[in-house]
C-alpha cells in the first residue's frame, strides 16, 4: 500500500493539510470483532465448503442430515479429477494462453502508456480522452460480434484471438503505465538523448526496467484474468483446445451426464490454487491495480 | 522551437500508441460496425443465403415481450446489486479502517473472493446453495427454516445477488484508500464543532470520498448490466451449452441475447439486441454523469488529471 507511484489526488494538497493522514483510531469494542468474524465466515465459508466437498465420498456429500466433515479424506477425488479428463493438458492450455496474452498486453500497454506520458504530438490530449472513454465500452458487447467476425475469417479454435487482444494493449493498463512514466524526471531521458539514443531505445533500456512494479502488476492481473476467463475460451475454442476454466465445467460427469460434485470440487480446488498462490504472494500488486482505478482523475 | 521539434518527432508518438490505436479500430470499432451490419440481416450464423432485412429486427425487438422482460429484470438486478455492493464495500472499509488486531488478515479475507475466477466461484456457491447437501440450508435448518431450493425460481435471483456481493472486496480496497485520504483534521474539526459521528460521516467523509463513490457506481452499473456468465454457471446444469437452463428469475438481458445467438441461431436479431443494449448502457452512463454534478465533490486542485 505504501508504494503507490500513481500520485493520488491527495498528493497535490498543501503541506499544511497534509500532516498526519491517519484517521482518529479508538480502541475497537469486542462486538465489532464479532461482526468481523461473522463477515469473515461469509467470505471464507464457500472456500471451506468446497474443500470439504473435495474430500468427501459421493455418499457423504449426499447424506441427510448432512455430514460436515468427511470421515476419511478422499484423495481419490483428486486423482479422478486429474485423470478422468486431460487435466494437465487443459492446465497447459490455460498456462500457455495466459502467458502469451499477459506478456503481449503488458508490453503493448507499456508502449502506449510511454507514448502518452513522455512524447508529444498534435491531438495527444484528445486521443488520451478517447483512450479513457474506451475503458467504458462494455466488453461483452464487442465479444459476440467479434466471434461472428472471427468465425468468418477462420480464427475460431485457434489462439490467434488472444495474440491479437494482447497486441492491442489495454486502455486500463496503459493508463497505469502512463501514470508511472509521467512521474519520472526528465533528466533521465535527457542524458540518453544527448548520447544519441532514439525513443525506442530510451523506452526499452531506461523506462521499461524502471517500471518493474507496474510490469508485475500488469502481468499478474492479465494472467489471473485470462486464467479465470470463462466466456472467451467457451466461445472461441473447441473442447479439445479449451482452457481449464471451461474444462472443469464440461467434464466430471457420471454416465448419465450428471456432474459428480465431489470430483468437480477437487478439480475446482486445483484450478484455483495457482490464483490463490499468486494472490498471497503478490497481494500488494492486486491492491495497487485496484487503487489505480480508484484514483482515476 | 527547432530543438523541441527534433526531440518529439510526431511520428514517434503515433508509433508508440499504435498498438492501442490499431487494436481499438480492428478489435472494437470494426466488430461494433460489423455487428450493426449483421443486425440489418437475417443471418443465422452459418447459412450463406442471408439477406438484408432493413430495420425489421429492431421493429420486432420493440414488440418482443421476452426481451423487454429481460431488460427490466436486468435493470432491477442492477438497481439492487450496485447500491448494495457500493454500500457494502464502503461498510467493510469503514470496519477495517480502525485500530484492529490482525487487520491485514481481515483485509485479505474480505479481498480474496474478488480474485477468484468466476467458474470456481460458481462451483463453490452451487455447493453452498445445494438444496439437500448445501451448508446454507443446514445453517438455516438450525433456526428452523425449511430447505430452500436456491438455484431455481424464484430464489435463484437472490442467490445470484449473494454471489455478486461475495466479490465486493476489490471495491473495499478502493474505499479504504479513499477513507485514508480524508484528512483527519477535517473530521476532527467537525467533531469539535459539535457534530455527531453520523453528521461527520455524512457531511465530511462522504463528500470527500464522493469521486470514488461515483467511480464505483459508474463501473458497477456498467458491470452489472452485462452480467451473464454467472447466471449461466449458477444453474444445476453445467455451463454454456445449456444456455436455456438459466432460471427465469436470472434470465438477464445478455442471457437472452446469448439465447437468440446460439439457441435460436438468430445472429441478426441478437446483434440488434446488442446494439440497443449498447445505447441503453450509454444512456444510463450519461444519466449518471449528469447526476454526478449535483453530488460529487471535486477539490479544486485535483483538476489536473492529464498532468
Amino acid at each position: 500500500m505504501t508504494a503507490i507511484r500513481t500520485a493520488p489526488p491527495q498528493a497535490d494538497r498543501k503541506p499544511a493539510v497534509q500532516a498526519p493522514r491517519r484517521p482518529t483510531k479508538k480502541r475497537t469494542p469486542a462486538w465489532m470483532y464479532i461482526v468481523i468474524l461473522v463477515l469473515s465466515m461469509f467470505f471464507v465459508g464457500p472456500f471451506v465448503w468446497l474443500l470439504l466437498a473435495a474430500f468427501k465420498t459421493p455418499a457423504e456429500w449426499a447424506s441427510l442430515p448432512i455430514s460436515i466433515l468427511p470421515a476419511h479424506p478422499q484423495w481419490q477425488n483428486f486423482v479422478d479429477a486429474l485423470t478422468s479428463m486431460n487435466f494437465f493438458g487443459y492446465a497447459g492450455n490455460s498456462l500457455f494462453l495466459s502467458t502469451i496474452y499477459s506478456v503481449l498486453i503488458t508490453l503493448s500497454s507499456a508502449a502506449v502508456g510511454f507514448g502518452f506520458a513522455r512524447l508529444k504530438a498534435p491531438g495527444k490530449g484528445a486521443i488520451f480522452l478517447v483512450l479513457l472513454s474506451t475503458m467504458m465500452i462494455p466488453q461483452i458487447l464487442t465479444l459476440l460480434p467479434t466471434y461472428v467476425l472471427f468465425s468468418q475469417i477462420g480464427l475460431i479454435d485457434t489462439y490467434w484471438p488472444w495474440v491479437l487482444w494482447g497486441l492491442a494493449a489495454s486502455p486500463y493498463m496503459a493508463f497505469l503505465f502512463r501514470q508511472f512514466f509521467a512521474a519520472i524526471p526528465r533528466e533521465l531521458e535527457d542524458a540518453a538523448i544527448v548520447d544519441g539514443a532514439g525513443w525506442l531505445r530510451i523506452f526499452a533500456t531506461i523506462f521499461l526496467p524502471l517500471s518493474r512494479p507496474v510490469l508485475i502488476t500488469s502481468f499478474i492481473l492479465s494472467f489471473t484474468w485470462t486464467w479465470g476467463d470463462y466466456i472467451g475460451p467457451a466461445l472461441f475454442l473447441n473442447l479439445d483446445h479449451t482452457t481449464l476454466a471451461v474444462a472443469i465445467t464440461a467434464w466430471y460427469q457420471d454416465p448419465h451426464g450428471n456432474v459428480i460434485p465431489t470430483v468437480q470440487a477437487a478439480g475446482a480446488v486445483m484450478y484455483v490454487i495457482p490464483v490463490l498462490l499468486i494472490f498471497f504472494f503478490a497481494q500488494r500488486y492486486f491492491i495497487r491495480s485496484n487503487l489505480g482505478s480508484g484514483v482515476k482523475g | 522551437m527547432t530543438r523541441k521539434w527534433t526531440r518529439y518527432p510526431k511520428r514517434t508518438f503515433y508509433a508508440f500508441i499504435a498498438p492501442w490505436g490499431v487494436g481499438f479500430v480492428l478489435l472494437t470499432a470494426v466488430p461494433m460496425v460489423y455487428g450493426f451490419l449483421v443486425s440489418l440481416t437475417n443471418f443465422d450464423g452459418s447459412s450463406p443465403r442471408w439477406r438484408w432485412v432493413g430495420l425489421s429486427n429492431y421493429a420486432e425487438l420493440i414488440g418482443d415481450g421476452d426481451a423487454w422482460a429481460a431488460l427490466v429484470r436486468t435493470l432491477v438486478f442492477t438497481a439492487i446489486v450496485v447500491p448494495l455492493s457500493v454500500a457494502g464495500s464502503l461498510g467493510l472499509a469503514i470496519l477495517i479502517n480502525r485500530r484492529l488486531r490482525a487487520v491485514g488478515l481481515w483485509r485479505t479475507i474480505f479481498f480474496l473472493p474478488s480474485v477468484v475466477p468466476v467458474v470456481a466461484m460458481a462451483i463453490m456457491w452451487k455447493l453452498v446453495f445445494n438444496k439437500d447437501s448445501g451448508i446454507l440450508n443446514a445453517i438455516l435448518g438450525v433456526v428452523g427454516i425449511k430447505p430452500v431450493a436456491w438455484l431455481v425460481d424464484p430464489a435463484a435471483f437472490y442467490a445470484l445477488i449473494v454471489l455478486m456481493l461475495w466479490a465486493l472486496g476489490g471495491g473495499m480496497v478502493i474505499m479504504l484508500a479513499a477513507l485514508q485520504g480524508v484528512p483527519a483534521e477535517l473530521e476532527e474539526a467537525a467533531a469539535i464543532d459539535g457534530a455527531g459521528k453520523w453528521t461527520v460521516f455524512r457531511q465530511v467523509t462522504v463528500p470527500m470520498i464522493s469521486p470514488v463513490l461515483y467511480f464505483q457506481m459508474v463501473t458497477g452499473v456498467i458491470g452489472a448490466l452485462q452480467v451473464f456468465v454467472q447466471p449461466l454457471l449458477l444453474t444445476p446444469a453445467s455451463g454454456i451449452a445449456d444456455v436455456g437452463a438459466a432460471p427465469d428469475s436470472t434470465h438477464l438481458y445478455m442471457v437472452q441475447v446469448y439465447q437468440e445467438f446460439f439457441l435460436s441461431n438468430r445472429f441478426g436479431y441478437g446483434s440488434a439486441m446488442l446494439w440497443v443494449f449498447f445505447l441503453v448502457i450509454l444512456g444510463l452512463t450519461m444519466l449518471l454523469v449528469r447526476s454526478s454534478r449535483s453530488w460529487v465533490y471535486y477539490e479544486v486542485d485535483t483538476e489536473g488529471g492529464a498532468r
